[in-house]
């Protein structure tokens, strides 16, 4: 069941969610599937909305940090105050610079901490740190390697210091729908809040992303309403409880939740969570597909960075030219031309595409991304043979 | 939950986990019914606008809750109808209630297609196609706002366009701020009017200048910013050892329409060195019609312009642009990042097509498709007349309401916003009484319920300043005819008659 066949039900109906009277059919949907997200984070109660985008999933929940950490901030702004920070792993996702440049923080202000040679935040460097942050952002599934830091130890210093959890899980938080996958972000129910993009992973369509909150005092609503009389207004003939549009930054929201919502309704937990399973199979390095890896590893040339932990596989392609080359800046340095090349030439034959690039002092490498239920083992395999062919003569 | 079950390793993968044929045969009927259920009707007059239902009993009807297995085709279908059903048809020729209305059938079948894309216009690799309209878009906006060159980009709305005006003026001002963080800035003045969108507050809060830093200026007996009002705030809060950054006028304001002079305010801006943004969200498209350009005379000199097409041009939400004067990079200097898995510098074709980096927003919507083939569909001149249309239309229910008894104007419309009270027999003479003005806040409250049960058409109401709750009524659906006019006013009257 593809995603586009919901999406244009949204489209007809031209809703703003901001109010149930204006849109009661997206309001009470959004408040189900928040609710079930909810569920799978682990959490009994909590809050949440869907936002534009993981980048500002993130933006939202660093600013809803900073006003619990201080309230008056909202009113008073930063000017004069001693300098918040906040730390994420060395590889998060950049929308915690922005965010934290938009929120007048300040991007020297984002302390990073140190990752392992698997990509994962070491627990023991954000405990050396010697300031106190206002959130530590954790991340579920990096974006180029799909690392998963670990979010148990990571809690228990959060904890410790009283600091606000948040979890970056847009990538990799799709793998809780999955009863075997799920241990991934084990430990995410400790988090204060998450980012989740099921238009990632479970292909609900761009764009759908949430960030779930665990208090349910209301903080959100504290945090951004603005209370305008000409939408809220407090003499209406329903519950305005309901009217849950004042806990946004935007004023106009699309009703993202609802694409979601249906294509669960037609696959059932089940059938979101065999996606993954799948997705992961074709990807990862368990036994099954230990015959992919064989032929990866194998096969003269590819060389994988590391094991993939999630749906991101990355690898160089030493082209034959190349091969008996010895091991030296010389040799890395052509490297790094080789993926340019072949990227240009497939993009140009139109027979597919996979991203590159530099990465933490590694030259230029490919990152597979697995997603579709479409794909099968002989696309897989074709990725393969096509790079192997289009880089033959280089 | 349940220990792994280890159900992964016995997936087949040599064959595709997906039922295409099936997918495109439920594809197929969902078309069917959105053309009939939706599409036709929801821009037909003899249909509800709304069918009212308690939270409760919705969410019952809907079956909300999501379960382990999938349901069947026929299930989803009605599914699908009864979203149709229950939620409001804002297509419909009696929907007043936003500051949007109405279906356009180009509109929508660019929005169709931008879905069926599925992308995000990051990079030119990734969405060359739409990269390519929405610089091209940007531009014929910028054109009208009178700008041969300049950036910009769209935002997620108008509230979000708003922010990045206000981040981008303060980047100007203090580019360190970017890295260093607001810490060691002076206080900030943000101004804009009373009449004004709360985005302004939203994003004074957020990006962490604080709500007590935008002043809100007075305007006069129509809406309007006063000028000397706004140089008098300057020297107050300058006064008070804060350091003015930035001017939010507004050109079209959400509830009484009203012009801010952008002249006077530009010369104000200009005479103190400000960031003048205008919120052009609403009042914006009035620039395609050569007979109402001139409510945003001076708009040339802003630093940048909101303009939402999803409201005037019906595009469909979201379509907010945010537009800039500069074409030095300010934009992507004060934005970019550089993401390397992104914005590769060795890519094979020219990278500053990679527009994606300007913005705060890493994945995004593309809005800049349905937009453009609606332009291509009805031409500059389809656009304008549009515009115009629901001018006239505004300025037929103005004639009418001065006319009947019982209605009573709050103020001259300049735009489309028309807002006034109904008064019932029950109040009219009383207007001296102590008690008038409160039992009549209580009217519009009333009469909005009423219509909403009956579901025989919406129209906002608030209260506003110190005037108590009174209808905003707002017209931009090309379908409305005078007959829909007539029947708003007769049923304001009809419903409110006994109250």
């Amino acid at each position: 069941m593809s995603y586009v066949v919901l999406i244009p039900v949204i489209m007809l109906l031209f809703l703003f969610r901001y109010t149930y009277e204006v849109s009661p059919v997206f309001l009470l949907v959004e408040e189900a599937v928040i609710k079930k997200m909810i569920e799978f984070i682990g959490w009994e109660e909590g809050d949440g909305i869907f936002n534009p985008g993981g980048s500002i999933s993130n933006m939202y929940a660093m600013n809803l940090a900073r006003y619990k950490f201080c309230p008056e901030i909202k009113e008073k702004g930063l000017s004069g105050l001693p300098r918040l920070v906040l730390f994420a792993s060395e590889e998060c996702h950049y929308s915690m610079k922005k965010a934290a440049s938009f929120l007048g923080i300040g991007t020297e202000n984002v302390y990073f901490i140190k990752t392992d040679e698997r990509g994962k935040m070491i627990p023991e460097e954000l405990e050396k740190q010697g300031s106190a942050p206002f959130l530590v952002c954790a991340t579920a599934g990096t974006t180029v390697l799909g690392a998963f830091d670990p979010l148990d130890k990571i809690a228990d210093i959060c904890e410790k210091h009283g600091l606000w959890l948040h979890v970056d899980a847009s990538w990799g938080g799709s793998a809780l729908i999955s009863r075997k996958h799920r241990r991934l972000l084990h430990g995410i129910h400790r988090a204060d809040s998450v980012a989740w993009n099921p238009h990632k992973m479970l292909l609900a369509g761009i764009q759908c992303c949430a960030l779930l909150v665990k208090d349910n005092s209301g903080l959100l609503k504290k945090c951004y309403s603005a209370e305008a009389a000409y939408l809220f207004q407090q003499d209406k003939f329903y519950d305005v409880s309901y009217d849950t549009g004042d806990k946004s930054i935007q004023c106009s929201r699309r009703p993202d939740a609802f694409k979601f919502w249906l294509m669960w309704k037609a696959l059932g937990t089940t059938g979101l969570e065999e996606r993954v399973n799948r997705a992961l199979a074709l990807a990862r390095y368990p036994p099954h597909s230990l015959e992919y890896w064989r032929k990866l590893k194998k096969r003269e040339g590819f060389q994988l960075l590391l094991e993939p932990e999630y749906a991101n596989v990355c690898f160089w392609y030493i082209p034959p030219s190349l091969r008996k080359m010895e091991d030296g800046p010389e040799f890395w340095q052509k490297l790094h031309q080789v993926a340019p090349i072949i990227k240009e030439r497939m993009m140009k034959k139109g027979s597919m595409m996979l991203g590159y690039q530099p990465h933490r002092g590694k030259v230029n490498f490919f990152r597979q991304v697995v997603i579709s239920p479409q794909v099968s083992r002989e696309d897989m395999d074709f990725l393969l043979d096509e790079i192997e062919l289009l880089a033959k003569d280089l | 939950m349940a220990e792994p079950s280890g159900a992964g390793d016995s997936i087949p993968l040599e064959c595709p986990g997906l039922d295409t044929a099936a997918g495109e045969e439920f594809l197929q009927e969902v078309f069917q019914i959105l053309l009939e259920e939706g599409v036709r009707k929801s821009t037909d007059v003899t249909q509800k606008v709304c069918d009212w239902k308690e939270p409760q009993e919705l969410r019952d009807l809907l079956d909300l809750e999501l379960r382990s297995d999938g349901e069947g085709r026929e299930r989803l279908l009605q599914r699908c109808r009864d979203v149709l059903r229950f939620s409001v048809r804002t297509g419909h020729p009696r929907f007043f209630n936003q500051l949007f209305s109405g279906l356009d059938h180009h509109a929508l079948a660019g929005r169709f297609l931008t879905e069926t894309l599925n992308t995000s216009p990051y990079t030119y690799e990734v969405a060359p196609v739409l990269v390519l309209m929405e610089e091209q878009v940007l531009t014929k906006l910028r054109e009208l706002v009178g700008w041969s060159s300049g950036d910009g980009i769209f935002a997620p709305g108008g509230s979000m366009s708003n922010m990045l005006a206000m981040n981008v003026a303060r980047f100007q001002r203090f580019p360190e701020s970017r890295n260093r963080g607001n810490w060691d800035l002076p206080r900030l003045g943000l101004f804009a009017s009373q009449e004004s969108h709360y985005s302004i507050l939203k994003g004074a809060a957020l990006l962490g200048i604080g709500t007590d830093n935008v002043h809100l200026v007075r305007t006069d007996e129509r809406g309007k910013m006063i000028p000397e009002e706004l140089e008098k705030e300057i020297q107050r809060v300058k006064a008070e050892g804060s350091e003015p950054l930035f001017v939010c006028a507004t050109s079209g304001t959400t509830v009484l329409g009203a012009f801010d002079p952008l002249d006077a305010i530009a010369d104000v801006c200009a005479r103190h060195g400000l960031w003048l943004h205008v919120d052009a969200a609403w009042g914006g498209s009035a620039l395609l019609s050569p007979r109402l350009r001139h409510l945003l005379a001076g708009i040339h000199r802003a630093d940048s312009v909101t303009w939402n097409p999803h409201k005037l041009l019906m595009v469909g939400l979201q379509c907010s642009a945010f537009l800039l004067r500069d074409s030095s990079g300010l934009l992507q200097r004060c934005h970019g990042v550089g993401a390397s898995y992104l914005f590769q510098r060795d890519k094979f074709y020219d990278v500053s097509l990679d527009t994606g980096d300007k913005s705060p927003q890493c994945g995004r919507r593309a809005d800049g498709l349905k937009l453009w083939i609606l332009w291509k569909a009805v031409g500059t001149r389809g656009l304008a007349q549009r515009v115009e249309r629901a001018f006239g239309a505004t300025r037929y229910l103005l004639e009418q309401v001065k006319r009947r008894e019982g209605f009573q104007l709050v103020i001259e419309p300049e735009f489309i916003n028309l807002c006034f009270w109904f008064i019932p027999p029950s109040l009219r003479g009383q207007e001296n009484s102590p008690e008038f003005w409160d039992k009549l806040g209580k009217v519009a409250p009333a009469i909005k319920e009423k219509m909403i049960r009956r579901g025989s058409m919406m129209v906002g109401y608030q209260p506003q300043g110190s005037h108590v709750n009174f209808f905003r009524q707002i017209i931009t659906n090309p379908a409305v005819t005078r007959q829909d006019l007539d029947f708003f006013l007769d049923e304001i009257q009809e419903l409110g008659w006994d109250l």
